[in-house]
Formats: C-alpha cells, structure tokens, sequence
C-alpha cells in the first residue's frame, strides 16, 4: 500500500492502483471516457487529466498513471475543470449531438458528462462529420460521426474477443474506426463493442427505436444456451425481453457475452412460441385445456412402470429435473435420460471411474491462472465462446501457454505461440494416451502417480503400443508428441479443456479417461490453475448430470429408450425440451421410433419436428420466466428468477411436473426452493446450499476427487478408400437446436454448411457457397460449401443445429463419418 | 600525405550528391584514369572513393582531390564532362584548376565547424569495414568489452554530459542506467532514425555516410545496458541509408563484428532494420515501438516507460542515430574532452540542418552554445539574395521561432527552450522578411495535424481548430479575439496532449504570438500580411517607388499579366492574374504587394 493525498484527503491504495483507482477506492469519482478496467490502460480522452504537485506543469491523466508514495493529487482545480471542458468543447464540435432519436440517450458518457460540465456553449466551430452509416448487418449498427475515438471497441475486439474487426484508419481529424479496407462489419457479432461503447457510434439494431434505457427494467438472469453460465440482464419491457443490458460488473466474466448470449434472446418473446395445450384428436393438434392434457397425461402414467420412458434437454433447472425424475419413479420407471445419453458419458461414465466424481475438478477461473492450456478440439471456442475469451485473456495478456489437440485448426490456434498439433479424425484418445506414454517413458511423472491405483495396468498398456504405430494411426510425430508431453508436463500449473456434446460422440468415457490420466501422472490436479474442465454442451448439463438425471440400477438410457420404442417394449415417452429427431444421430431410426411408440408427450416452447408427432403437446416456459436454478460446466450454482410472466398459457416445467405428481396422486412440493434444499440430500457438492446463500455470483458445488488410472480404450478408426471423414460439431454462433429461433444467431449462421479443405476444393471444383450432395452409408442431404484453410486435407465439418438441413440423416453417431461430396 | 602514398578523389555519394549526379562523375573519374592510364603517369595509384554527405549538398557533386603536391583541393558542382579536364590538369599537370575550385565561402563553411560525431562522413567509403577500422573503428567497442565494467561505461558517458540529439535531451548515460536497472535478461536496444522533420537530414547522412559508427555506438550501449538484440527504426523514405546500413550490418555479420561471441569477447548483440512507413509520430518512441511490434503507430501512455517495459514489454533503451554516433568518440577521446565541449548544460557538439533564405544549406556540426547568428550568417553565409533575416524556426515542426533581436542565443537545449522553440533534430529554418508568421504557423500546424494519429482529442481535434483559426486569419477573416482563442487553447494543448506531438505542436503559434503579434494583429484589423505572402491579402499590384523596372516580373509571369517594357514601370494586370505569385517571388526588389 502506498499513502497519497487527494483532493487533500489523506489516501492510501495499492501499490498497483492508478490514480484513477486508488481516487475510486477512495470515494473520489475522476471522470473518463476512454477508460475500461478489462482493457489495457490507454489514455486517449484526456477527461481524467488531475494534477500532481510531483510532476507540476503538466496535467497528468489518471487512468494510466500508477500512484506512488506520497503523491498529491488534485482532481478537480479550476485549471483541471478547464481542461476537461475543452475536451467535451472539441468532442461535441464533430459530434452530431443528435440526441433525441440516439438509442444510448440516458446511457451515454459523452451526454453525461457534458451535462456535469455544464457545457452548454462552444466556444468553438468546425463542421460536422459526414461518415456513412454502417447498416450492414441487422444486429450491429456503426455511426461514426457519434464516435469519441475512445478505441474501447477496436480494443476489446483484440485484448478479449481476439478477432481484430475494428481498428484506427487514417490519422489526424480524419482519424476514425473502421473495418479493414473499409469494408462493412462482419465478424463474429459478440457485440462485445457494443458493450463498451460510450456513446451512440455502436448500436444493438434489434432493440433500436424500441425502448429508452429508462424505460426497461433490468432482470438479472443467466443465459440458457451454453454451459458457461454467463450471467445475464434483461432489459424487459411490456412483458417483453427486448435487449441484453452489459452490465461489467456482472458474473466471473464481467457482463462478456457471446454473438447467442447478446442477440440470441428473441426466442423467449418469439411468436412461434406455443401458448395453449395441444391434444391430438382425430390424428390432429387441436387447442385443449391444461386440465385435460394433463389428465390425458396422468392417466397415461398411471402404473406405466416401465414401459414409460423420459427424455429430458439439459437446459430445464435442476430442481425440474429433480421433479422429473421423481414424476418417472412415482410411475415405477427408471427410464429417464438426458442428451442422447452418450453426451454425458465424459462425467457420468469417465470422470466417475477416473476422479471418482461426476464433475470437472476445475474452475473456469483456473483458465487465467494456469501457466499452461491443453485444449482438446479448437471447437472449445465454438461451443463455449465466453470460455474462448477466458483463454484469449490468458495467452495475450498471461504469457498462458496454449497447446491445443484437434483434428482440424481453429480460432484459438491464431492466438500467440500457441501450437495446434492436428491429428487425424477420431485419433484424439490414441494421441493422448501416447502423451500419457511420453510422460511415463521419459520420467516427466510425478512422484506420486505410481502409487495411484491403476498405475501398472496402466504403464503395462501404454508400453504395448509402438511409437510407429501411434504415428501412422494419428499423423503425428513421435517428436511433437514427446514435446507436447515435456510441455504439459514441466510446466508448473496445466489446465485441460475439452468440450462434450450431442455433436462430439468421440469426446465420450474413454476420452475423459485418458486425460484425467494426464492430469493424474502429472499432479496437475486440486491445484489452482490444474485440472481437468469438462465443457459440456448446454446451460445445466453439469445440473442434469449431478441431478442424476440418467439411467441407474437396469433404467434404459437413451439409446436402449429408442430402441425400446422401435421394440414396443417403451410405450410411453415424455419429451421434455429435446428434438431427437434433429439432434440426436440416425434420422432414420429416430424416426421410427418416434412413428411406432404408442404414446408421445411433448413440453416444448415451440412447434419442433418432434413436438409435431406428439399426442399431447404442453407449452412450456423459458429460462425467462421461471424460477430455478442452473449449474454451469464449472458446478457452479446459479439462481435465475423471471424476467417476464409467463407467455400466453405456457406453464414452467416445474408446474407441468408439479400437477402431474398431483394427479397421480402424490403430495407436490411447495416450490423450487423447497426442491432445491431437498437436492443436497441426492446430489453430492450441493450440500448447505439454499437460494439465499447462492447470492448474484453463484456458489460451486464442493467436489472431492479420488483418483485413479484407466486404461483408456482408443476409437478404432476404419478409413473408407476415396471417402472423406466427416466430423460434427458446433457453429460459434449456435447451441443445441434453440439458438434457431434466435435472430442474431440465424442472421449470422441461418443454415447449415459443409467446411472443406481448399485442397480437396480443388480437387473436386468445388467453390465457395456451391450447393453439395453430402452422401454417407445412412442417405444424404444437400449442404452449401464452404472453403477453409483450418480444414485439413481429407477432413469435412458440418454443424449439427439446423432443422432445415439434419445431418443426421447422414450421420449415425459415430465420431467420424465416411462421406463423399458432389455437386 | 608521404610521396608514396596514392591519390585520392573522394566523390560526395550522399543522397544529395547522387541525385546530382555523383554516380555519373565517379563513373567518368575511373574511365578516364584507367583510358589515360593516370596511375603509371604520375606513379601513384589512384583511388576513386565514394563518401558521405559533407554537409553543403546545395554545392554537389563536391569532389575532394588529395594529392602529396596541393594536399586537399575541393572542387564543387561538378559534372562528368569536366572529369577529364580536372584529370589532365589537376592529376597529370598537378596545377590546380583555380576557377573550378569551391568559392572561399566553402572552405568558411567547413572550417567554422567542429566536426565529431560527422568526422567519418565525406571522408571513407561508408560501405568499407576497412576504411572504417582505419579510423580507429571498432575501437571503442574493444575498449569497453577489455578493459571496462558496464558500470564504467554507463557513468564515463554520464561524465561526458551526452544528451539524447533525439531533441528531448534526456542525460544519455541516465536513460541507459535506467533500462540497465530494469530487471530482466533480454532487453532491447532501439536506434530513432525515423527522422520526420522536413528539413532536418542528420541522421540520415550519417547512416548514409558512415553506418559502422552508429552500428558501434549501437554495440557499446548494447554491452553497457544488458541488451542483446537492436532494432534502427528507419523510414522507408531513406532508401540510400537502409541500403547502406543493411549492407554494413552484413558486413559486420560475416567479420564477426555482430551475432554470438563477437570477436571472441564473448558478448552477443543481434540488430536488424525495421521500416517504418513513414508517419511523423513514429518517431514518438512509444508510437516508435508499437510500429515495430506491428501495431499501428499511435503512442502509449507513460508511465510504463521504455527502460522498464518497452518493446513487446522487455526493457528497451531508445536513442537517436546522432546520440549513438557520440558514443564511440567518448568512449575513444574520454569524458573529460567531450565535456570540455559545448556550454554548462549541453555538451559536446550538435549537427543542425541549416535550411530556409540562407545562403549556404546543409548540415553543419558546431559545438554546442554557438550562437545562432555565428551558425547563420559565419557559417552559412547569412541571408540569401540581400534580404532582411527575420526569424529563424529552430526544433523543426513543433520548434519555434527566434526573431533577429535574440539571435545571439546559444544553441543548447536550454537556451533554446527558453528562447520559446526547442533544439529538437536540430532543423533550423531561416525566414527573410518575405516570409510571414502567421503563414509560416499556419504551414507547420498544417503539417503537425495531418501527422497526429488521433488517439488523444486534444491533438487530433484541438490542432485542426487551431488550424482553421489560422486560416481564417490567413484568409482575412479573422477576428481580434482569435489571438486570445489561439493562445488559449495553444496552452491548453501543450499540458493535456498524450505524447510529445500534441504536447510541442502548439509552440510555432504561441512564439509567433510572443514574438510577431503585430502581424496576426495587421492580418486581423488591417486585413493585410505585411510580408505580402498570404494570397488572399495581396493587393496585387507594383510598389512603384520599389519598382527597378528590371522585367523579372514579367519574365516569371506565366499568364503575361505583367505589362513591361525595357525602362518602364512594371504593370499587373488583375485580370489576367492567376495569383500564382511567381512574380512576387521572382522580384528581388519587394515592388510587388
């Protein structure tokens, strides 16, 4: 702590703090423009010029200048004021000052602060800028004649998003941001520039003209795609979400949203939404009472035992999976899965053997404090972007290490020294399992791993496979393997990242298995900065897993449900929120099943392919407009409240389970919170855990770990001469199949591709946006092309979301499917 | 020079004698000894060696013959057809060619200086490593790495009193004990040879002219500082220097003067060239770094400063070319000499760029605390074509200007800085009474605005209403009060501005103001420029009592708006006139208003 004078007030800060923060700690408000405490220091705008008798005859600005002891700061003297009014004097000569019909009206810190200074003349005259206006794409507006040149947007866009959209062009007055060569935006429509924009230069298009800042409240929430758990605010208005509201203080990544989490929240007011009971009479939907569905259900259940069966999406709250899963056991069926069922299979199944827990044993916030990352697949960035920003952060401004493992290169792989090893589809396990070879064959392990269980079978194992063999079978080297080994293993803090998901089959128990081995041989494990992050794919996946919401003691898993519906043996299903029949693998045998089953109930927001064969179809509510809570990949326990009453006659999950308990004649809890204070008696972690406690930030579930070695089973791959191995995934802008109704990830990404090597585009002609035939053994859709030089030779990547394009009707759920293209 | 020893023509290959054609002369020079065969005639060998800049490049090509008979005897504006003559009658009949010889005002010019950090420039082959040991090079360097500490180093610069030549005039040997008390094993050294100022060309003429000196001076701090990797931040613009200093740099590579264990001493230092693309504000050395590091070149704030994290956020020292090209005559000649150079506050000598309405340009190194009417008119001949001097522009564009009636002001940094302009590079431009003020403020804020890279609003929106202020008064528009408003935000400017741009690029205005008030107060009320130099305010006519009736208006004119005949009183026709100013500039007699 240093001691310093402001303002003649005797101060002290840390010795780190700038003027700026220790004024801050210290009550002192020094106004900024320029500033942002993500970014690096900057100091353009000059507002938070003070003056410092140490450094006298120059105006000192705040943000960038450290403290030091015995400082003597004033922030505001007559000649300081000036000095800021001259700053706001020359920014409002350029600026347009078209106050009445900007969105930021109220928000802005231009307007703000022109009003604090009472700058109500000019001394000054100088024309207006005449910028064409950026209406490019619907989701972000650029006015350039608002702009202060603060950089704030150029900069996130570099320090955090690491995408490099925005820069400066030009020099002197003529100074302004712009795309490079001046082409209009395109780019990864994160909005993050958005955010941070001070005045009305970036705009958020869709809410434009709708409402005045003043106008919304501001619901406090968390974002329903991904499992990063990003903390949300909704900006609501007659009973409608019309924006997402930065707040920077708001979650572990300060109010960071991705392109889904900002402009993916229209689903929620959506006017697909199904607002009525639907019961299927005469082989139609027709409008019904909630009264009679839910008696039609109740009777259905009633005794089914086993030959009911439930399919649950991992986006409802724990304590509605809770309830779920109680409505199945009240019926005497242990049939209830989640995710296709083998989605989960990394935690239920991996990290269970391998850790003896069904969680990661790391945190998000390990990311920035590791000094090394093994990233397992570049889609990492793809399905949790907010998580990509935590590594960007870490390897730009950290010095973090990042090595990364795919099959294919991507965005991380751009970011500084960072090392992609690209090996052949399918082979990640083999690879990892010889980086576990490479540790133990040249003594990089620690001292402890020969004592963990499992340690010989282990050793005995991996000594079996040649170093040949694992080149030929991966297209690695022994080398690179061997470094990456030395690498992992002699830094002092590694973290591993691996996302799961309905579009990774291959990240599955084995994949777990064998990274967990790593971390174990090592000791990189219940350190700060050590672990393994197992990064599944939707909003409560970790809550589905630790709500044991998937099959135990002989209760079919998802698989074993639709085949039981093919059989006859399943001859009722209850769907909760999934689309098997878009994003589970093997259109055709979904189909079927879905064709054959005697009865199928569906609760669901909107009318999917799967919703439409149902006997009864029960609206549902959103994340918006229920209470629960929410458990992200890092376990950690978030409450959401509603945001908005509930939309048209659509009731939460929690409600439809709640009457169905009732119906069949069980006592119904009082309320989610009576639920969640019941889940620390059946999930491990959540113990003393209640809604109070969970406060804004959450709070982790406690995991304890007890290692021991597996020996990891590597995929055989089979190659089919002149075919192409095709690879699912993530597109960065979509999640499971919700983010289809939302405007900005559709406008972004409104159809699914196929993403191709430029040299095998060469070699079949094929050329941007060509219209392909994709056939695999199971049939074959039509995907547009797209040419890219992460793709290696050999390689093809296609998402999974889209309705309209259902690759799985090429795809069966294997890690890699043999396909050709053509034209 | 014994009887034996060979003839030397030493032929001016600066950019500015190669443009004059220097490459042709060097040509005719070996064609016509070798046809001649001049060597077995005189029986000496002779060598045609290609130098440096000497400074007085308005004289090029400058030829230096150095024969045992006449010594040293320079020849200026020569041409390759007179090669032969000089030849015949020089070399073979050793008689001087007195008519051909430079004027007594060349041999003033030279003899009036105090070369040092410039001794090797116009005298050796900038691209022989051998011509350069010849002249103790590498000696220095030697003698640093045998015989002393870096310490000892770091405190015999400290004792010489060496200030940064960059034009802040930071204490050199304080700076390198900075970035060497920075905490770290890689450091990097940055020589500033992104010399921006129009007018100024110093450091470009000593990379030109002898690169080993500043690739020593390099190395010396380098093993003082703890570095082991140099960058010289060049503008693209110097392709002559980048090609020579490259070329040295290869050469120092393959002698093992540069890379692992040079010369055995068992010190390393790497060095490559960056380009910059030619923004003034890259020669700001935070904006400097950033370029090099990729980035565009806007500058950063301060603290951090370079010495602690600077280039990729290593510890970085960052001089200029001439502050590197003191450092080997230091180390050589010792502190105690150097100091003894120059005044209290600045020592040893200092290179300016004389340039403007004075008879003699170039480059001329005087010791510092000269008087700048001494560089003026004893060095440089005074004022060109008879006319008033007025103000001399000292610090480039965001110098100031000195009037006539405090020209014995010293040249050192502080005298300068109190004189109201700055020693800057070291541009000195000389104004007659031709030259208005306001015109002269409007030019170099015109120049400095352009060259802001718009980070800080204060330079980039401040400096352009300045700017239109000045055009305005330029223009006859302006008003009373825009003095006050100049002042005002003149001053302002200077203390909120980020980096040294903003924070200097006001003064040409506020020393105008202090010193040549009344011609923005004729501009505004009397809506004249009373040097006849803005446009918009020239009556257009002929003084007639000025008026010598020579003609030489109407032979300038372009248009024929000038009616003349032999003995009458020149007439401008308004019609016709196209306000070029052709006339105005050609009339010796200031007889057109």
């Amino acid at each position: 702590m240093v001691n310093l004078t402001i303002d003649d007030k005797q101060c002290t800060a840390p010795k780190t703090a700038t003027i700026y923060e220790a004024a801050k700690i210290n009550g002192i408000n020094i106004p900024i423009l320029c500033h942002d405490k993500k970014l690096k220091p900057f100091g353009a705008c000059r507002m938070c010029l003070v003056e410092v008798e140490q450094m006298k005859g120059r105006q000192i600005p705040a943000c960038t200048t450290p403290v030091t002891e015995g400082m003597i700061i004033r922030t505001s003297t007559p000649d300081i004021i000036k000095a800021r009014k001259m700053v706001l004097e020359l920014l409002l000569l350029n600026h347009p000052i078209d106050c009445p019909v900007c969105d930021k009206g109220g928000d802005c810190d231009l307007q703000n602060l022109t009003y604090e200074y009472k700058v109500s003349a000019n001394r000054f005259t100088d024309e207006k800028f005449h910028h064409d206006i950026d209406y490019n794409n619907p989701l972000i507006e650029r006015d350039m004649n608002r702009c202060v040149l603060c950089g704030k947007c150029a900069r996130i866009c570099d320090e955090i998003v690491s995408y490099g959209a925005l820069t400066f062009m030009d020099r002197g007055i003529e100074t302004k941001i712009a795309c490079e060569f001046e082409a209009p935006l395109n780019c990864e429509f994160c909005g993050s520039c958005v955010s941070v924009c001070p005045v009305g230069s970036l705009l958020a298009r869709p809410v434009k003209f709708k409402a005045r800042i003043w106008a919304m409240s501001k619901e406090k929430s968390i974002c329903s795609y991904c499992g990063t758990g990003c903390n949300l605010t909704l900006g609501v208005k007659d009973n409608k979400v019309l924006t997402t509201i930065y707040d920077p203080e708001q979650g572990f990544h300060k109010g960071q949203l991705c392109c889904r989490g900002r402009f993916g929240y229209q689903f929620v007011n959506s006017d697909k939404r199904l607002t009525t009971p639907l019961v299927r009479k005469n082989g139609v939907l027709v409008q019904s009472t909630w009264d009679e569905a839910l008696q039609i259900v109740a009777t259905r259940l009633k005794g089914a035992g086993s030959s009911a069966a439930a399919l649950a999406t991992a986006r409802l709250t724990n304590e509605e999976l809770m309830l779920f899963k109680k409505l199945m056991e009240s019926i005497g069926s242990k049939n209830y899965d989640h995710s296709a069922g083998y989605a989960h299979a990394a935690l239920t199944e991996g990290f269970a053997r391998s850790f003896g827990t069904t969680s990661s044993p790391s945190t998000i916030l390990d990311i920035q404090k590791s000094d090394l990352l093994l990233v397992i697949n570049t889609d990492s960035y793809e399905t949790h972007p907010v998580i990509g920003f935590e590594i960007n952060m870490a390897v730009k401004n950290k010095g973090v290490k990042l090595n990364i493992l795919s099959d294919k290169k991507g965005k991380l792989s751009k970011l500084p020294n960072a090392t992609t090893l690209v090996h052949r589809p399918g082979t990640a396990i083999a690879v990892i399992n010889a980086v576990a070879k490479a540790i133990i064959d040249e003594k990089l392990a620690d001292g402890s791993a020969a004592s963990v269980v499992g340690f010989t079978e282990l050793e005995k194992a991996l000594a079996g496979s040649t170093w040949e063999s694992i080149s030929v079978q991966s297209g690695l080297s022994a080398t690179e393997i061997k470094q990456l080994a030395t690498d992992y293993a002699n830094a002092e803090k590694a973290l591993i990242l691996f996302p799961v998901g309905l579009a990774y089959p291959g990240h599955d128990a084995e994949l777990a298995s064998a990274l967990a081995n790593l971390a174990i041989l090592t000791g990189k494990l219940g350190k700060e900065g050590c672990g393994v992050l197992c990064m599944p794919e939707k909003n409560n996946s970790q809550g589905a897993v630790d709500m044991k919401f998937y099959p135990a003691d002989g209760g079919l898993d998802a698989a074993k449900i639709i085949d039981g519906c093919i059989s006859g043996f399943v001859k009722t299903l209850f769907i909760a929120g999934e689309n098997p029949l878009v994003s589970y693998p093997d259109h055709a045998k979904i189909s079927s099943a879905l064709d054959k089953i005697e009865f199928l109930v569906v609760s669901e927001l909107f009318m999917t392919e799967t919703a439409a064969l149902a006997d009864i179809v029960l609206p549902a509510c959103s994340f918006a407009e229920k209470e629960g809570t929410f458990t992200s990949v890092d376990h950690r326990i978030q409450y959401i409240k509603p945001a908005i009453r509930k939309i048209g006659n659509s009731c939460s999950d929690f409600e439809i389970f709640s009457a169905l308990l009732v119906k069949l004649g069980n006592k119904a809890p009082v309320s989610p919170a009576s639920v969640f204070s019941s889940i620390e008696n059946q999930a491990a972690g959540y113990n003393g855990l209640s809604y109070a406690k969970l406060g804004l930030d959450g709070a982790f579930a406690s995991v304890n770990i007890k290692s021991t070695f597996i020996v990891p089973k590597a995929t055989s791959i089979n190659a089919e001469a002149g075919k192409l191995a095709l690879v699912t995934g993530n597109a960065l802008y979509h999640n499971g199949t919700l983010s289809q109704y939302g405007e900005g990830p559709m406008y972004v990404c409104p159809e699914g591709y196929v993403e191709i090597s430029r040299t095998d585009a060469d070699k079949l002609k094929i050329a941007e946006n060509d219209l392909l035939t994709v056939s695999s053994s199971n049939g074959s859709i039509q995907l547009k092309a797209r040419v890219s030089f992460r793709i290696p030779e050999g390689l093809v990547f296609t998402p999974y979301h889209f309705s309209s394009t259902p690759i799985n009707k090429i795809w069966s759920g294997a890690p890699v499917t043999w396909v050709s293209l053509s034209r | 020079m014994s009887e034996n020893a060979a003839i030397k023509i030493l032929i001016c290959q600066g950019t500015g004698g190669i443009s004059m054609g220097a490459k042709e002369v060097e040509a005719a020079f070996v064609k016509h000894l070798a046809e001649k065969g001049v060597d077995a005639l005189v029986g000496k060998r002779c060598d045609v060696i290609k130098t440096g800049c000497r400074g007085l490049c308005a004289n090029d090509v400058l030829v230096d013959i150095i024969t045992p008979e006449q010594g040293r005897v320079t020849y200026d504006f020569v041409k390759p057809e007179e090669v032969e003559q000089i030849i015949d009658e020089h070399i073979v009949n050793k008689s001087i060619m007195e008519k051909r010889k430079a004027k007594p005002y060349y041999n003033t010019f030279v003899d009036k200086q105090m070369r040092v950090v410039m001794t090797g420039c116009g005298q050796i082959d900038p691209d022989s490593l051998d011509a350069y040991k010849e002249e103790d090079g590498f000696k220095a360097i030697e003698k640093c790495v045998k015989s002393m500490k870096p310490e000892e180093v770091i405190e015999e610069v400290k004792k010489s009193g060496l200030r940064g030549r960059g034009g802040g005039g930071f204490p050199t040997g304080m700076k390198w004990s900075f970035c060497k008390a920075s905490p770290g094993d890689h450091k990097y050294l940055i020589c500033n040879a992104d010399e921006g100022d129009p007018g100024a060309f110093m450091d470009r003429s000593l990379l030109e002219g002898d690169p080993y000196c500043i690739i020593e001076g390099m190395m010396i701090a380098a093993y003082a500082i703890g570095c082991d990797f140099g960058y010289v931040y060049v503008r693209a613009e110097y392709p002559l220097a980048v090609q020579r200093l490259q070329h040295a740099i290869d050469v120092c590579y393959e002698q093992g003067y540069l890379g692992k264990n040079i010369q055995g001493w068992g010190i390393n230092f790497d060095m490559r060239i960056k380009m910059g693309a030619g923004a003034f504000v890259c020669g700001e050395e935070t904006a400097l770094m950033a370029s090099i590091e990729g980035h565009r070149g806007m500058s950063r704030p301060r603290p951090p400063f370079p010495a602690v994290r600077g280039l990729w956020g290593y510890p970085t020292n960052i001089n200029n070319v001439e502050t590197f090209g003191n450092v080997r005559h230091i180390i050589n000649k010792g502190s105690a000499w150097y100091a003894s150079l120059g005044t209290e506050t600045t020592k040893g000598t200092k290179i300016f760029a004389v340039t403007g309405k004075v008879k003699h340009t170039g480059l001329v190194e005087v010791p510092a605390g000269m008087k700048i009417s001494e560089v003026i008119y004893d060095v440089c001949g005074g004022i060109a074509n008879n006319r008033k001097f007025k103000a001399v522009q000292a610090g480039g564009p965001s110098g100031g200007c000195i009037p006539a009636d405090i020209l014995d002001t010293p040249v050192d940094y502080d005298s300068l800085i109190k004189a109201g302009a700055m020693m800057g590079s070291g541009g000195l431009v000389v104004m007659d009474e031709t030259t208005c003020m306001v015109d002269v403020s409007r030019f170099f804020l015109n120049f400095t605005r352009m060259e802001s890279c718009g980070k800080c609003v204060p330079c980039r929106i401040g400096l352009k209403v300045m700017l239109d202020i000045l055009e305005r008064i330029t223009e006859g528009h302006g008003e009373i009060s825009d003095i006050e408003t100049l002042q005002d935000l003149g001053a302002a400017i200077k203390k909120a501005s980020l980096c040294g741009l903003g924070q200097t690029a006001p003064n040409p205005i506020l020393s105008t103001i202090n010193y040549f008030r009344h011609e923005y107060e004729a501009h505004i009320n009397d809506k004249r420029c009373p040097s006849n130099c803005c446009k918009e305010l020239l009556l257009w006519q002929v003084v007639e009592d000025k008026c010598v009736k020579c003609g030489a208006c109407k032979k300038a004119c372009p248009v024929d708006a000038i009616v003349w005949e032999k003995g009458q009183l020149a007439f401008l026709d308004k019609e016709k006139c196209t306000k070029c100013k052709s006339c105005y500039d050609a009339c010796r007699f200031m007889a057109i208003e």
